[in-house]
């Protein structure tokens, strides 16, 4: 166990060599680039073999149990051997912190109260700031096992695929859809390696992101994914609409990231780690792990009543009397469950909330949930194995990831938002489905919606049922994507209007991409076998069945929102297939050209399609299944009744939804409302064909509605990105217009007062007097002028009487001042 | 090497380059360039030296206090003093102007006009910036500021664009404005001070309550031997004159030493006579020693020099004042506002947060309305500066209110967020800027939608320029984002309303950086004149782009091992003094007089009290059940 942090470290960084590798190498890969393919193949396959490698090992440490039977013995060496893992890992900053957790788990044998096995522990620190740490760190028990297998087994599959489907890349490319000025096709160098090099780049953002220990590290890949996806969608940059998509794509998801930033902030701010461990411990001290509100929230939350504490203790009190004072007040007037006005909740749940809610926020921009899902269908510019790759199997699932791994954080009342974002969002996206006729929006709003019901079933309570899902949809819808891509490589064209009849051409794609719908569609035989999509779908629904039966109003709604959203998705796939594959050819000129794709193309489908079969299967003789392997990981305290402290209901036990009472009902209605779908697509598309137009015109305003997706993008640019830019404008206006406006006036004002200054005080009143002075001197000059004439007698009468006067002078001077001695 | 020698090396030798380009003729371009860029090289390397361990120049990171620190009498009469020293605030923006400078002075080689005028005021540049950055004594400070000044207002009014003179003489004059604030508190603080106080609070003479170390304060020994004369006679009475039962013999000694001051500060009263208004004289102080150092961040309202002086600025100067100037406004703030002036500090921080995040928004508005590339980065310089100020001014979180118990980590946390902000927007921003650069050398504008495809044209370029444009857009693994999230991570027990628009802010930034790449780097062509002037960069230019988006990639993901492990003993030390200058004085006051709160609470709505007690600490509820059971 202690070889898994390492061992899964590098399969983190080695996508991240493979990058690095082909960002200074490039073009000089032998082969114009070509060998980019095989170090980025060889990376994530090497990611691969050490991912399967880390569940072998966990698998030799923690054999999954049977579902079903006593195992109470189990559950507590696991618990043990959890503690095992942590103490290694005791390096952390938080040693006493962990260690208290620790000695508090160690009572904990019970089954309800075990906690999942773990390792957990840090690679190294960002910030240190007394006692608060900022860390690079692990946290790892079988979910994130599961991911790095389902990750580095689809990547490893799509970076196959993508040397074909990118095979044009390796030469110089006439873009068709990019034009110049002069309305010129562009023509410009291939790019395969730069594809492989993003590929590469984007499986150690997502490879780290699911690695992650503490709340920041998902974060910090978080918007590295977004980043990989930024480019990947924009990977046509000549492309106005693609480098629009990426910018999109990358905005929504920081409105997101906005949201997940406040709840980051609320919880860090209370609580002062972002450990997943640590947080898990505090909202859920062992032995019973029931939610409850962190002591942290609480104190944080009643800053009146420790002020006044600490009023009463007066100055001299030191913070450890003032702590225990506090301590103690709050355990008899039940902070934790009285709120300031002396009724439920108490301090702190809201901020409980707000965390929740604001960590759920990233999820949606992630996820494409609504209000965000905007993004998603856009995003479709990028290649199809990126929209594959990044946009359906992994990094979209991320949102969904992110909301199981926190969990055990979330309030009923989080989840409440949580199961009717996902409601919506299911609904929403389903029927914008059925009008697309761009397969790969098809599959776009599919996978929208199939995230909305990954979220819905975390949102009530089903948390592995969510899980399940999220690894099932990752290879089946991977795997549609890529017969899409494998399509649109032979006709060149998205629009399905323009195919059909293509099964002859590419039977290869037609049959696996059967098996995609058919795996999505949930299809199966009741209660015996069915493909992967008939297990984590009627979970869901069981989950939804056990929802309605406790709580009649909402649950209803959930159920039948699931149960038609299923009904609607079987539709939607199968006219996707059937206008694809079946009918007549609409387009014979792209007809004709079609082809079987190369088998570096097809051999990927086919690995895809077994796993979309069989994923989910019981592997024979032996106890170990997708299901129980992620039970595992499934939060302490996570099969608690959850009772709502702001609405009024129970989120109920997910092991009570494997009772016959719930899973029969769900079931079967799975089983009808897949076979409606199918049976609507085939009458409408396959044996009378007409019928869908005349739909189209009876109902055509809410086809409009449909085809122009219930005009979100319209709203969104009137309400955020048109004032956004009035805004702004002012902003700038404002600068150039007011503020400069005063900084030059003033100066001129002061040049103006300068200037006038200098006239009035320099010419006007010195220079005047001055000059007035001097304009006396001129003329006493020329009145004296007038003395001298020349004559001499004159002269030396002036001399006489000048002599006289000054001697008269210095004796009077002499007789008054010098004392007349 | 004495550290005497070798700080004042690091400073005068770019002057003394300055001295000797005059012996080289003016018409051997490249001589004088290789020249100066081997000066800054030389000052670069001699910066290092701080890390080369094993000789009086290392600099020790388990040390809070002033190393390398000495005082030489330079104007004794008034008492002025030649008084350097590094701390872990000061060492990285040291680090920082080096750094910048050599890679400034490598981008110069587009200058043409008259060179060797431009590189002497070049150098004369790079020894003020370096200087202020080192400077203890207030007044030499002050001279270093002005110093930098001046070559500053000539580079950008000679070698500037069209509108050079007008730039020029604006950001001469925003700079003016706030040295003269600058002066005036400077005075004040000069003839309100005096060392014969602090020296009987310190452990100068027996003290059993020595509150401050006299030693650290590296007053020299003229200074204390005239103290220890005036004052060791009257040994017998110091009780009485600490209790102010006694008048304190001889005159008043006064001083620039900014550790004194800042001991004054927080450890006397001289500064807290009532002026104008009623404020103290460390409010007074404060506010405008902010002002001063705001206009220099910038902070809105004056921020309106930036974006023209930046647009006339050759490359080169936008580089340096991007990444260097800037930051001594902040530099200031945490050098010299806060320590000296605490209360002013208190009673004005909802001020300056308000002014962080006004700046971040407006910045990050304006920025997405901009056509100019270099004026579009100029105010994401706003913006991004606004998280420095926003991080300094949580500084005072968990003080408001009175009496309680709080945990100073969270300001802990802004304030080196703030400096970690301004070191990492000193290489994003400054690699922004050259990116622009580069592109305008080649066509000659900087017409936003007069761009496009360069991607095609010049993939290395866009390569380097799209990394270092996401280190300003705070990615994750680049350095601008480390900054961003530890500033607003802390603001959250300051003002939740504060947080909440810090936080939005990342949304503008993305909106705004990305629409400047997607018109300047995407798209099918190349739409603007010149077109075929697009060549690929220098090996020259490869260089420099090159070594700005490495450190940003290494100060993103190991922003401890190389930034904040050097600042944090002293940033730990600043911050402990102060929380324990607002447990002994400000509280009691507080209490005192409940209706003084009012400056300091302004938005009472917004107004959170509490940092939580952490959680560590506490015994959880759970655990005692138990244990009890």
């Amino acid at each position: 166990m202690e070889s898994l942090p390492v061992l899964l470290g590098l399969a983190v960084l080695a996508p991240l060599a493979s990058f690095f590798v082909i960002l200074l190498l490039g073009p000089s890969l032998g082969h114009g680039g070509k060998s980019a393919a095989y170090v980025a193949i060889g990376a994530i396959v090497l990611a691969g073999l050490l991912s399967f490698i880390s569940l072998g090992i966990w698998l030799a440490n923690h054999w999954p149990e049977a579902p079903h039977d006593d195992h109470h013995a189990a559950a507590s060496e696991h618990a043990g051997d959890a503690h095992e893992g942590e103490s290694q890992n005791a390096k952390s900053a938080h040693d006493s912190h962990a260690s208290e957790g620790v000695a508090g788990d160690s009572h904990a044998a019970s089954h309800h109260g075990s906690t999942p096995p773990k390792v957990s522990g840090e690679y190294y620190v960002l910030a240190k700031i007394g006692d608060l740490q900022l860390s690079i760190s692990y946290y790892i028990d079988s979910l994130t096992i599961a991911m790095f297998c389902m990750v580095t087994l689809i990547a490893s599959c799509i970076h196959v695929y993508a040397t074909g489907y990118m095979h044009d890349e390796l030469h110089d490319i006439t873009d068709h859809e990019a034009h110049t000025a002069d309305g010129e096709h562009v023509h410009r160098p291939g790019r395969f390696h730069r594809f492989f090099q993003y590929l590469s780049l984007f499986c150690f953002s997502m490879l780290g992101l699911v690695l992650a220990g503490n709340v920041l590290m998902v974060f910090v890949f978080w918007e590295l994914v977004g980043i990989c996806s930024y480019f990947l969608i924009g990977f046509y940059i000549e492309r106005k609409s693609a480098t629009n998509a990426a910018n999109k794509a990358f905005i929504v998801n920081r409105v997101g990231d906005f949201g997940m930033i406040i709840g980051l902030m609320a919880i860090w701010s209370s609580l002062g780690t972002f450990a997943f461990d640590e947080l898990f411990e505090a909202v859920r001290p062992g032995p019973s792990h029931v939610l409850q509100t962190p002591d942290g929230m609480v104190y944080a939350s009643a800053q009146d009543r420790v002020r006044d504490i600490a009023r009463e203790l007066g100055p001299d009190a030191t913070p450890d009397q003032l702590e225990t004072a506090i301590q103690e007040r709050a355990t008899t007037e039940n902070w934790r469950n009285v709120g300031p006005d002396g009724k439920a909740p108490g301090y702190g749940y809201w901020l409980l909330i707000v965390a929740g809610v604001g960590i759920f926020c990233g999820c949606v921009g992630k996820s494409a949930q609504f209000p965000l899902h905007v993004w998603l269908p856009d995003a479709m510019e990028g290649p199809t194995p990126v929209s594959a790759l990044v946009h359906s199997a992994t990094m979209v699932a991320a949102g969904v990831y992110l909301a199981a791994r926190f969990y055990p954080f979330f309030a009923p009342e989080v989840l409440f938002v949580i199961a009717i974002v996902g409601a919506i969002t299911l609904f929403m996206a389903a029927t914008i489905a059925i009008t697309a006729t761009d397969i790969k929006r098809v599959l776009a709003y599919s996978t929208i919606s199939q995230l909305g019901y990954m979220m819905l079933a975390i949102g009530m309570g089903g948390w592995l049922a969510g899980v399940m899902h999220l690894v099932t949809h990752a290879f089946f819808k991977s795997l549609l994507f890529l017969c899409s891509g494998s399509v649109i490589h032979a006709v060149h064209t998205n629009e399905m209007p323009e195919m059909g009849g293509l099964i002859k051409k590419m039977p290869w794609t037609a049959y696996t991409m059967l098996i995609g719908c058919l795996a999505i569609a949930g299809a199966g035989i009741p209660f015996v076998i069915g493909l992967s999509g008939y297990y984590s779908k009627d979970a869901i629904l069981e989950q939804g069945h056990l929802f309605m039966t406790t709580n009649p109003g909402w649950g209803a709604v959930f159920f039948w929102a699931a149960a038609g959203g299923a009904a609607i998705t079987a539709f939607y796939m199968f006219r996707m297939w059937y206008m694809t594959f079946l009918g007549k050819p609409r387009n014979h000129h792209r007809y004709d050209h079609a082809h079987e794709s190369p088998w570096s193309m097809v051999a990927p489908l086919v690995i895809l399609a077994v796993f979309a079969v069989g994923v989910a299967w019981p592997i024979p003789f032996s106890s170990l299944r997708l299901s129980t392997l992620l039970e595992q990981a499934r939060p302490a305290g996570g099969l608690n009744d959850m009772q709502g402290v702001l609405v009024n209901m129970v989120w109920p036990n997910e092991h009570d939804s494997h009772a016959a009472s719930h899973v029969i009902p769900a079931t079967l209605i799975a089983f009808g409302t897949a076979l409606s779908g199918i049976l609507l697509a085939t009458m409408f598309y396959v044996w009378q064909p007409h019928l869908a137009g005349e739909v189209r015109q009876q109902f055509s305003p809410i086809h409009r509605f449909l085809v122009n997706k219930w005009w979100f993008d319209e709203l969104y640019d009137w309400i955020f990105v048109k004032p956004t830019h009035v805004v702004s404008g002012v902003a700038a206006r404002f600068d150039r217009n007011w503020i400069d406006w005063i900084v030059d006036g003033s100066a001129k004002v002061t040049r103006r007062f300068a200037y006038g200054w200098e006239w009035l005080a320099d010419r006007v009143v010195v220079d005047g007097f001055v000059n007035v002075f001097a304009g006396w001197m001129y003329s006493l000059g020329l009145a004296t002028r007038r003395v001298q004439r020349g004559n001499l007698r004159e002269y030396v009468l002036f001399i006489l009487v000048g002599a006289l006067v000054l001697f008269v002078v210095i004796s009077i001077f002499r007789v008054t001042y010098a004392g007349g001695s | 090497m004495t550290a005497a020698l070798f700080l004042s090396l690091i400073v005068f030798l770019p002057a003394a380059g300055a001295l000797l380009l005059a012996f080289i003729p003016s018409k051997s371009h490249n001589a004088l360039r290789g020249f100066s860029l081997a000066v800054t090289a030389v000052v670069f390397l001699l910066t290092l030296g701080f890390f080369m361990p094993g000789w009086q120049g290392t600099f020790d990171t388990a040390q809070a206090g002033m190393q390398l620190a000495f005082n030489k009498a330079w104007i004794p009469s008034f008492n002025i003093y030649y008084f350097l020293g590094v701390d872990g605030i000061s060492l990285p923006l040291v680090l920082l102007t080096s750094f910048i400078s050599l890679l400034a002075m490598g981008a110069s080689w587009s200058i043409t006009k008259h060179v060797k005028g431009y590189c002497i005021l070049f150098l004369l540049l790079e020894t003020g910036m370096l200087g202020v950055f080192v400077a203890l004594d207030f007044f030499l400070f002050y001279v270093f500021w002005e110093v930098m000044l001046l070559p500053m207002y000539f580079l950008i009014g000679v070698w500037g664009g069209p509108r050079k003179e007008y730039a020029a003489i604006k950001f001469f004059l925003y700079t003016l404005v706030g040295s003269v604030l600058m002066l005036i508190a400077l005075l004040m603080l000069y003839f309100n001070s005096d060392l014969r106080e602090i020296a009987l609070a310190s452990d100068l003479f027996e003290n059993p309550q020595a509150a401050v170390s006299w030693e650290e304060l590296h007053l020299s020994p003229q200074v204390t031997e005239r103290v220890t004369t005036m004052l060791q006679p009257h040994a017998d009475q110091f009780v009485a004159i600490r209790a102010g039962e006694v008048d304190m013999p001889g005159q008043s000694v006064h001083t620039f030493n900014l550790l004194a001051m800042a001991a004054i500060g927080q450890h006397t009263t001289q500064y807290d006579d009532a002026l104008l208004f009623n404020w103290t004289l460390q409010e007074w102080a404060f506010l405008l020693l902010l002002i001063g150092f705001i206009i220099k961040v910038p902070s809105v309202p004056f921020h309106t020099w930036l974006p023209d002086a930046h647009v006339e600025a050759p490359t080169p100067i936008s580089m340096i004042l991007a990444g260097v100037l800037l930051k001594m406004g902040g530099y200031g703030i945490i050098r010299i506002c806060y320590p000296i002036c605490p209360e002013g500090g208190y009673n004005w921080m909802w001020l300056v947060c308000i002014l962080g995040v006004v700046s971040m928004v407006y910045g990050a508005f304006a920025a997405l309305a901009q056509k100019d590339f270099k004026r579009m980065v100029a105010y994401s310089s706003v913006s991004h500066m606004g998280y420095v100020m926003l991080g300094l001014g949580v500084w005072s979180v968990g003080m408001v209110g009175g009496l309680n118990p709080f945990n100073s980590d969270y300001w802990n946390m802004g304030i080196k967020g703030a400096m970690f902000q301004m070191i990492a927007h000193g290489i994003s921003s400054a690699g922004m800027f050259f990116m622009v650069g580069v592109v305008y050398d080649r066509v000659h504008h900087r017409n936003l939608d007069e761009f496009g495809g360069l991607f095609g044209r010049m993939p290395v370029y866009t390569a380097l320029a799209i990394g270092i444009f996401f280190a300003g857009l705070g990615l994750p693994g680049l350095c601008g984002f480390i900054g961003e999230v530890l500033v607003v991570l802390s603001v959250w027990n300051f003002s939740k309303l504060l947080a909440v628009i810090s936080a939005g802010v990342v949304i503008l930034t993305a909106g705004y950086i990305l629409w400047a790449i997607q018109r300047v780097y995407l798209g099918p062509e190349y739409k603007g004149p010149h077109g075929e002037a697009l060549t690929p960069m220098t090996p020259r230019e490869v260089s420099i782009g090159a070594v700005l988006l490495i450190f940003a990639i290494l100060l993103g993901v190991f922003p401890y091992h190389t930034v904040l492990r050097y600042m944090d003993a002293t940033i730990d030390r600043q911050v402990d003094d102060l929380t324990e200058w607002t447990e002994r004085v400000k509280h009691p006051s507080l209490e005192a007089q409940p209706e003084q709160q009012a400056r300091a609470t302004v938005p009472p709505t917004v107004a959170v009290v509490l940092a939580p007690v952490a959680p560590a600490n506490v015994v959880q509820n759970g655990a005692v059940d138990d244990a009890s059971r």
